[in-house]
């Protein structure tokens, strides 16, 4: 694992690297260099794409995107992290390298609000039909608020009376 | 042909269709007893019929609605032509052949009923059903034709006369073993009990040819396959097990056939229809045929000698 | 849950409701999590082919809808159109506490809080989930009811068509979408 970390550092110059647990690499990288890094990983082995999600800093004012990808030869898994603008958040697809993210990158930009470049499905919406919000995974989104004004509750009455005084 | 008659077979109808929906309800209980739990009341079968008849229905043109009556319709017509312990409502009309062609009508009644209601889940069902019947036919029908050879009667109160009067080895299930095998597994498929249920697989195509169905054509198709049943182990009883001499050994006999095909299927999956056309054109097909021939050269399969 | 106890049926109702309370097909359809609680009640321990229950495939040939747990938006427009398309009399009955008030997922941005705003139900069973053993007394109640014509949730629906339609408008803003997966 530690010729894999090594050769990772020569190659991609990563802002960070460490092992977070056995057998797992965390590469954190610039944004403009995730396609190339992804690139590099399917070459070297890594051929399945785990999952693209998404992380939300609201107080950074930063989405930061997560890659885990995973080698079948030598059972490692690779996270790669890095972090984009919040106000105007746009990234290059990956499906060019893996095609199995074109749902992933739909369901990041359904739920985050993550523009895809070159991935024209992103835009459709997947889990979600007819919304009319924010995205709703984002930190700034008051699911409580949402859901009283759209699906009324039952009103509750008198529930016991207490001894003391007082009905609840 | 008179009037008689015509009140000789309602009276046979009603009969029928009380007799055969409870058994329909006492194997049920029957299957459950094999899944190691309590079925259903023995009078079950009556209230679902009930409970369809009474619910509103939705209809999708007089096609769909033409057809179940039409289905209904010809198969009340063939449970008039089956003579039960030699009592016959239309003496001298019992030929299997009349029998075998009026039972395509109740058929072609589903199809074109499923045909008139649009839904794909229909005619894949219908498709399913017709080729089943190709599978299940062939073999039957040449063992069907070995006896009208060898009988040479094609009525069934002739052939089932001719088989009593020598106790359990006048049967023909006995006297031409490959013959009866091929009978219970034709039966089967007949009945399209499992393994060969599949044109009626409720979770793989929602039920087949009765997906539209619902309230009152769903009642109709309840009582024609009762009516069904009642032809299709008639013909086989009689063929092969005898029929009756009284009505009693006739019901009985019939309930212990029926309970017996339930049992063989409460313990079998589901073929595809590939797989079930693919089985009865290796086994029974050889059996059928093998069959023929030792009747045709050597006379009925299993001479008596005393 | 019983929304109007007069009983106003004639003879023939009466009847007819005695076949349909001892024979009631659900239609195998099973939203939520209480999905999980349908294939114990119906295989051999808790056997409810002894009350008359059986499953049967399609909205046209089954009685009752059985709504088992949360509902997210997404199912409650195809549970609409489900019910729709069933046959009159029909049933619904509403298993766990995210039908009641929300359950666990009161805050949720994508679960509804009150079903019988949108739908009417004629039982509740509570639980998060029910058991079987509750399950089979919540149809034994349910067979009581229908024999004694309180279970009129189905007429309920039909005279208040409008009032539900525009809860479910209000809360869907559409029944029926047109996207790539349905055309």
């Amino acid at each position: 694992m530690n010729k894999i970390i090594n050769e990772i550092k020569i190659a991609l110059e990563p802002l960070k690297i460490e092992t977070p647990a056995l057998r797992q690499i965390a590469v954190v990288v610039k944004p403009d260099a995730i396609h190339n890094s992804l690139a590099y990983f399917r070459q070297k082995g890594f051929t399945q794409l785990s999952i693209v999600t998404c992380i939300d800093w609201i107080k950074e004012s930063e989405l930061e995107l997560v890659y885990i990808v995973l080698s079948w030869t030598e059972g490692i898994y690779i996270q790669l992290r890095a972090r984009i603008d919040r106000e105007k958040p746009v990234m290059v697809t990956a499906t060019d390298i893996f095609p199995g993210a074109r749902y992933y990158e739909r369901e990041v930009h359904e739920f985050f609000g993550v523009d895809f470049l070159g991935n024209e499905d992103a835009a459709k919406p997947l889990f979600l039909e007819l919304w009319d919000d924010i995205p709703p995974l984002r930190k700034d989104f008051d699911p409580q608020a949402y859901s009283d004004s759209k699906f009324p509750m039952r009103e509750r009455g008198n529930e016991f009376v207490s001894e003391f005084g007082g009905n609840k | 042909m008179n009037v008689m008659n015509f009140v000789y077979g309602f009276i046979v109808l009603v009969c029928v269709f009380i007799f055969q929906t409870t058994l329909t309800g006492l194997n049920r209980k029957v299957t459950a007893r094999l899944q190691k739990r309590y079925g259903a009341r023995w009078y079950q079968q009556f209230l679902d019929i009930f409970k369809a008849l009474r619910k509103d229905s939705t209809s999708h043109g007089w096609v769909f609605d033409f057809g179940v009556i039409m289905a209904l319709g010809g198969i009340m017509a063939t449970v008039i032509f089956i003579p039960v312990a030699g009592f016959q409502a239309f003496p001298g009309l019992d030929n299997v052949f009349v029998i075998s062609y009026l039972l395509a009508v109740g058929m072609l009644g589903m199809a074109m009923s499923a045909a008139g209601s649009g839904n794909p889940w229909a005619s894949i069902g219908v498709a399913r059903a017709l080729t089943n019947m190709l599978a299940y036919d062939v073999p039957l029908m040449i063992v069907i034709f070995t006896m009208i050879f060898a009988f040479d009667s094609s009525s069934l109160s002739e052939i089932s006369a001719m088989q009593q009067g020598m106790g359990i080895l006048g049967w023909n299930a006995i006297r031409m073993p490959l013959g009866g095998i091929v009978a219970i597994i034709a039966l089967l498929g007949m009945l399209g009990k499992k393994p060969f249920d599949s044109f009626i697989a409720p979770a793989e195509i929602a039920s087949g040819p009765m997906v539209e169905y619902g309230g009152k054509h769903l009642g109709f198709m309840f009582i024609l396959h009762e009516f069904m049943t009642f032809i299709e182990v008639s013909i086989i009883l009689a063929l092969f097990f005898g029929g009756g001499a009284t009505i009693w050994e006739y019901l009985l006999k019939y309930a212990i056939l029926y309970t017996f095909t339930n049992i063989i299927s409460g313990v079998m999956p589901r073929f595809k229809i590939d797989q079930a056309v693919k089985y009865f054109f290796k086994l029974p097909l050889a059996m059928a045929i093998i069959q023929g021939l030792v009747v045709i050269f050597t006379g009925l399969g299993v001479t008596l000698w005393f | 849950m019983v929304l109007d106890k007069k009983d106003d049926r004639n003879v023939w109702e009466k009847i007819g409701d005695y076949f349909s309370a001892n024979s009631i097909w659900m239609k195998w359809y099973c939203t939520g999590c209480g999905a999980i609680e349908m294939p114990p009640t119906m295989t051999s321990r808790f056997d409810m082919e002894r009350l008359g229950m059986g499953p049967m495939a399609t909205p046209r040939q089954a009685d009752v809808l059985l709504i088992t747990g949360y509902l997210s938006t997404k199912t409650l427009r195809r549970v609409i159109y489900s019910y729709e398309q069933m046959n009159s009399p029909r049933f619904i009955v509403a298993f766990g506490s995210c039908t009641i008030n929300g359950g666990i997922y009161y805050d949720s941005y994508a679960t509804i809080g009150r079903l019988d705003k949108y739908l009417p139900v004629d039982l509740y069973i509570s639980g998060c989930m029910p058991r079987p053993e509750t399950i089979m007394n919540g149809f034994s109640g349910l067979i009581e009811m229908i024999k004694k014509g309180e279970a009129k949730g189905w007429k309920h629906y039909q005279e208040n068509y409008e009032w539900y339609k525009k809860n479910q408008l209000d809360s869907l803003g559409k029944i029926i979408i047109e996207d790539e997966f349905h055309e």
